[in-house]
């Protein structure tokens, strides 16, 4: 069988050029111009785009800016899917780069998670891995690991550092039979392939 | 994210179950069995078996709960399965029935702190 370290690699490593659009309807002194991001697949969007909400304070005054939130195509994008999850979902047919719209008002609450904080972000991707981890190895793996190692993890992502993913690899035993299971688990069993 | 207030039916222990006709178990609808059980000091349930509808969402079990056991606006109620994870608030009961599962039943922690952070 194929080694599927390139599998690996490729997904670890994977980005995905997109392009920010303030929402028209949003109060602006001047005109906001788009930004372009490069987003890696294994991440999230709240996460990485500190940039983004900075880009577009720059044009508006402090009262029009609430929660920031994205949308492509009139779907609101939940930021605690993998990045790359939302793409394949949402944009994978469509040209490059990905069209997302940035919001700062009207935070559609039946649809999106609120995002706080980056502890909350870690919190979930640190519950995302256990169960992934709890589905496909019966959480051995992550159990196996130390709470430092647990923190690696999490510094790894925040940093989008390079020498994580063979720390997964080295502690990753057989496949999985439940592909249904797993297919519908994908967004939290990202990392573990 | 708000669902329904409606709440989750009791098991009926003391009466045998109707038998399942075959539409039925195809039915996305049905109810799955949840079991739930306190952590540490948070409050015991009275009534710990619940039949939950499928598509009812890990959040909106925890508001049901928080409001059985009268807890306070602002005191949080942390969800588990396994003892280990927290599953997404926007996860649905019914697929974490048939991942996390077993004997017929999905067993959740539930705690007023974090408890497996």
């Amino acid at each position: 069988m194929a080694d599927d370290k390139d599998v690996l690699r490729d997904v670890w490593f994977g980005r995905i050029p997109a392009c920010f659009t303030l929402n028209q309807d949003e109060v602006t002194e001047r005109e906001a111009e788009p930004y372009y991001l490069l987003l890696p697949r294994v991440s999230y969007l709240t996460l990485v785009t500190d940039k983004v909400k900075k880009h577009f304070l720059k044009v508006m005054r402090a009262e029009d800016v609430e929660e920031m939130w994205f949308e492509y195509e009139g779907t609101p994008l939940k930021w605690h899917y993998p990045i790359g999850v939302l793409f394949d979902l949402h944009a994978s047919n469509n040209v490059l780069p990905w069209s997302i719209t940035v919001h700062f008002k009207n935070f559609p609450d039946h649809d999106l998670l609120h995002c706080p904080s980056n502890s909350v972000i870690e919190a979930h991707f640190m519950s995302s891995i256990k169960e992934a981890d709890a589905l496909k190895h019966k959480s051995q793996v992550v159990n196996d690991m130390q709470k430092k190692d647990h923190k690696q993890l999490w510094m790894g992502l925040q940093n989008g550092e390079t020498h994580t993913p063979p720390i997964l690899k080295e502690r990753r035993p057989q496949t999985c039979n439940n592909d249904h299971h797993v297919t519908r688990m994908g967004k939290c069993a990202f990392v573990f392939m | 994210m708000s669902d329904s207030a409606e709440s989750p039916t009791e098991t009926q222990k003391e009466e045998p179950q109707p038998p399942a006709d075959d539409s039925a178990a195809n039915d996305e609808k049905k109810k799955i069995d949840v079991l739930l059980k306190a952590v540490g000091d948070t409050p015991i349930m009275k009534t710990k078996k619940w039949a939950v509808d499928r598509g009812r969402t890990v959040q909106s079990l925890a508001q049901f709960i928080s409001r059985f056991l009268k807890l306070d606006g602002n005191e949080q109620l942390f969800i588990y399965v396994n003892q280990s994870f927290a599953p997404s608030p926007d996860q649905e009961v019914g697929v974490l029935f048939d991942c996390f599962g077993s004997d017929g039943k999905l067993v959740l922690h539930y705690c007023k702190s974090q408890a497996w952070g």
